[in-house]
């Protein structure tokens, strides 16, 4: 016991400070468009790669236009490598849940806001408020453990006052990750049906948005939405645990709650 | 890999396997079908490393079920049951494994023949738990949503007092089709999906992909790159024995010892990040090679896979060392060899139980065939016997990635693939996951598509350890004995 702490003391704070930084410089993040004009239905490059059906590159009259669905990306950023335009870049950012799934749509017409959605005050907001959330997967597990490790001593988010709860019943919102195939539907309604009102649902991972890899399947593997609204998307397969703790800040500024 | 392929009669089916089997060195890979028109079972023979798949045409949607003599037939025999069908006649315990209740009795997904009505009667999917009888005995449920932040399962504990006596196990709450999908989708976007049965699992999943499209097409990825697959296969050991030796020093109590160990799968998720741009490494191993080439980072990942290794010799020996820690895990959850080697268990279920069988020793591909680090044993089968082989797993792989480190060769990291594939061939391909023995097995039709897409997860094989494992436990040892499987359920239910 002594040996641990003595050990545990040693070893400092490993807590990372900040809120929500961007990614490193080498990580591959969520692609994002820009206003350089694209060659249009001429290429189509990007739509051809992408895994997920995420691009659909559209000739218009004045140019041709691109929309980009972060909520159907992978982040396997192969249309970045592959757009010889510098119309999709790569953009590092953490901030990318939203509360509206349309926003996550983005297009060369309808840019990204770069500003941040939750302000300086909202941070301030953060912390006095708390939030009681339940986790329930139906997914690959990769989205379950990067919401294990937003807990974990490095991101840490219950300073935040999010804090994971093992009953329904104690839960102001619910995380669901995974594409919610046929064979958890009823569960996941039972268990949004035990939560006490006003009760938040957050989508973690592109998986629960949109049903990303899994889509078009024998099995309804098409998302969160067709079981239960949705009040918070938070993109990413699996989303970085800096992702999903801006995601519940975001669900915490809910005016419901 | 090359597999032989020879047909092997209905009727000869259970002599063939038995007297396979009779040898104990060699295993069943798998069972399954193509179309529904025939039984595939896939032999390995781990001394030789090689491979045999026996093709069992059928006449109708019967055939006789080995698992009265052969017990570890018993859930590919349900699976296959539910995917095509097939009705595996005096099965001792036959009931869905994967298509709950939710979906249409007679809807078999990968059936791709015209269905005899005679046997659609014999098709319910109503599920009855076992029941135990007797004075005192009552029943536990769990799941399928668990407490904790885990994939969803049914846990049916019938127990007796404390003493739990039965533990069945009911899965399939994740099933999303995955092996369809992958013979519909095209076959250059497939890897996305193979690495998300299961994303703990995703650079072995990516790779046994890589290995069974390239022996499809029988290419081979570059030096460089089989030795970055290496790295990044090692690195996701490493994360994940290193996440679940932390679950069970929460599963004990030990919570000093669970943060440092999260914080620690921090630093190796890190790596796992330099290496491939992603903590999960998604899309990284492709066929043919990698993705990308790390070059400016593998420095940087020399420098804090020693760091990692060494803060993490003191932590280990903390948690060995601690006795009131030891205590809550020896002896418990015991599955003795005989058992793990009736039932196939795999990885580390089955090594903690004296079956030394790692595919990076017996199936080796890439850089294995000469670096393969040994196989970790242990005889006991309990808990602790499995936390001492994922520890010297860990330490291994550390060395392995050092090594793998030194000696990277220079060159490129992408072989050329052909666009198009081989008509009427197998491709497989079998990777030490962290947790076993990972099968992909690809099939191509006459159309030069994929026809038929088949994985199997170590935990297919290790599920039923579980419950083996816990049998005559107290019902409080059940979390860290289930802990001490890490079992996957997506993998599992695909
Ligand atoms: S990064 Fe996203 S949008 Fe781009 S190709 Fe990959 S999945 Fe598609
Ligand atoms: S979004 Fe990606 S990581 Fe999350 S459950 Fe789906 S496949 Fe897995």
């Amino acid at each position: 016991m002594f040996k641990l702490l003595s050990y545990l003391i040693s070893q400092g704070t490993a807590t990372a400070q900040g809120f929500c930084p961007p990614l490193d410089d080498d990580c591959l993040g969520l692609p994002t468009l820009t206003s350089t004009s694209c060659m249009g239905t001429d290429c189509s490059a990007c739509a051809n790669i992408c895994p997920t059906k995420a691009i659909q590159v559209l000739c218009q009259a004045e140019g041709s236009s691109v929309t980009l669905d972060r909520g159907a990306c992978i982040g396997c950023s192969l249309c970045i490598e592959t757009c010889p335009t510098g119309t999709i870049v790569k953009d590092l950012s953490t901030q990318t849940a939203t509360t509206k799934r349309q926003d996550l749509v983005l297009s060369t017409t309808k840019l990204r806001d770069e500003r941040p959605i939750l302000s300086n005050q909202d941070r301030q907001y953060i912390f006095h408020k708390s939030l009681a959330v339940r986790v329930v997967s139906t997914g690959c597990s990769a989205c379950d453990l990067e919401i294990g490790a937003s807990g974990n001593p490095i991101f840490d988010m219950e300073r935040f006052g999010v804090q994971i709860v093992a009953s329904p019943r104690a839960a102001d919102a619910l995380l669901v990750t995974g594409p919610v195939g046929k064979g958890m539907q009823e569960a996941l309604k039972r268990c949004w049906e035990a939560m006490s009102e006003p009760r938040l649902v957050i989508a973690v991972g592109t998986c629960s948005i949109s049903g990303g890899v899994h889509k078009e399947g024998y099995a309804d593997t098409n998302g969160l939405e067709p079981t239960l609204p949705v009040d918070v998307y938070i993109p990413g397969c699996p989303p970085h645990p800096w992702s999903i703790i801006y995601g519940i800040a975001l669900a915490m500024k809910n005016t419901k709650l | 890999m090359k597999v032989k392929h020879l047909e092997i009669p209905l009727n000869k089916r259970l002599t063939s396997l038995s007297s396979w089997l009779a040898d104990k060195h060699q295993r069943l890979g798998l069972i399954t079908s193509i179309d529904g028109s025939q039984l595939i079972t896939l032999v390995l023979d781990p001394q030789q490393g090689s491979a045999q798949l026996w093709e069992s045409p059928l006449s109708g949607d019967e055939y006789p079920s080995l698992t009265p003599l052969i017990p570890q037939c018993h859930w590919y025999e349900r699976a296959v049951w539910d995917l095509f069908g097939l009705y595996p006649n005096g099965h001792p315990r036959l009931k869905q494994l994967l298509l709950h209740e939710v979906y249409d009795p007679h809807f078999h997904p990968l059936r791709t023949i015209a269905r005899l009505p005679e046997i659609v009667s014999a098709t319910q999917r109503k599920y009855e738990f076992l029941k135990v009888e007797g004075e005192g005995v009552y029943e536990v449920p769990v799941g399928p949503i668990h407490a904790g932040i885990i994939e969803p399962g049914h846990f049916r504990l019938s127990c007796l007092g404390e003493e739990i006596l039965n533990l069945e196990i009911r899965l399939g709450y994740l099933h999303r089709g995955i092996e369809k999908q992958l013979s519909k989708i095209p076959w250059q976007k497939a890897r996305f999906l193979a690495e998300a049965a299961s994303s703990d699992t995703a650079a072995a999943n990516a790779l046994a992909h890589a290995q069974a499209m390239e022996s499809l097409v029988q290419i081979q990825a570059p030096p460089k790159a089989q030795y970055l697959r290496s790295l990044s296969l090692e690195l996701e050991r490493i994360a994940m024995h290193i996440a679940d030796l932390g679950g069970m020093a929460v599963d004990i109590g030990y919570l000093g010892m669970a943060s440092t160990l999260a914080r620690l799968r921090g630093s190796a998720l890190r790596l796992a990040d330099l290496l491939t741009g992603t903590r999960f490494q998604r899309g990284f191993i492709l066929p043919g090679g990698v993705h990308k080439d790390p070059d400016k980072q593998l420095s940087t990942i020399r420098h804090e896979t020693h760091k990692l290794k060494v803060s993490l010799e003191p932590v280990i020996t903390l948690f060995v060392e601690n006795s009131s820690a030891q205590e809550r895990m020896e002896t418990i959850g015991r599955v003795s060899p005989s058992l793990a080697r009736d039932f196939g268990l795999v990885g580390i279920a089955g090594r903690a139980s004296g079956i030394a069988y790692d595919t990076r020793q017996h199936f080796p591909q890439g850089i294995f065939p000469t670096h393969a680090p040994p196989v970790a044993v242990e005889t006991k089968g309990d808990v602790s016997a499995r936390i001492k082989v994922r520890i010297t797993e860990l330490f291994n792989s550390l060395a392995l990635i050092e090594t793998l480190l030194e000696e990277i060769p220079a060159g490129s990291v992408l072989s050329c693939v052909p666009d198009k594939l081989p008509a009427n061939s197998i491709g497989v391909g079998i990777v030490e996951a962290f947790r076993g023995e990972l099968i992909h097995l690809v099939f191509t039709g006459a159309d030069k598509a994929i026809s038929r897409y088949a994985i199997k997860d170590p935990s297919f094989n290790n599920w039923t350890g579980l419950s083996i494992a816990v049998r005559g436990n107290l019902l409080a040892d059940f979390p860290i004995c289930n802990k001490s499987f890490s079992l996957s359920y997506s993998g599992h239910d695909l």
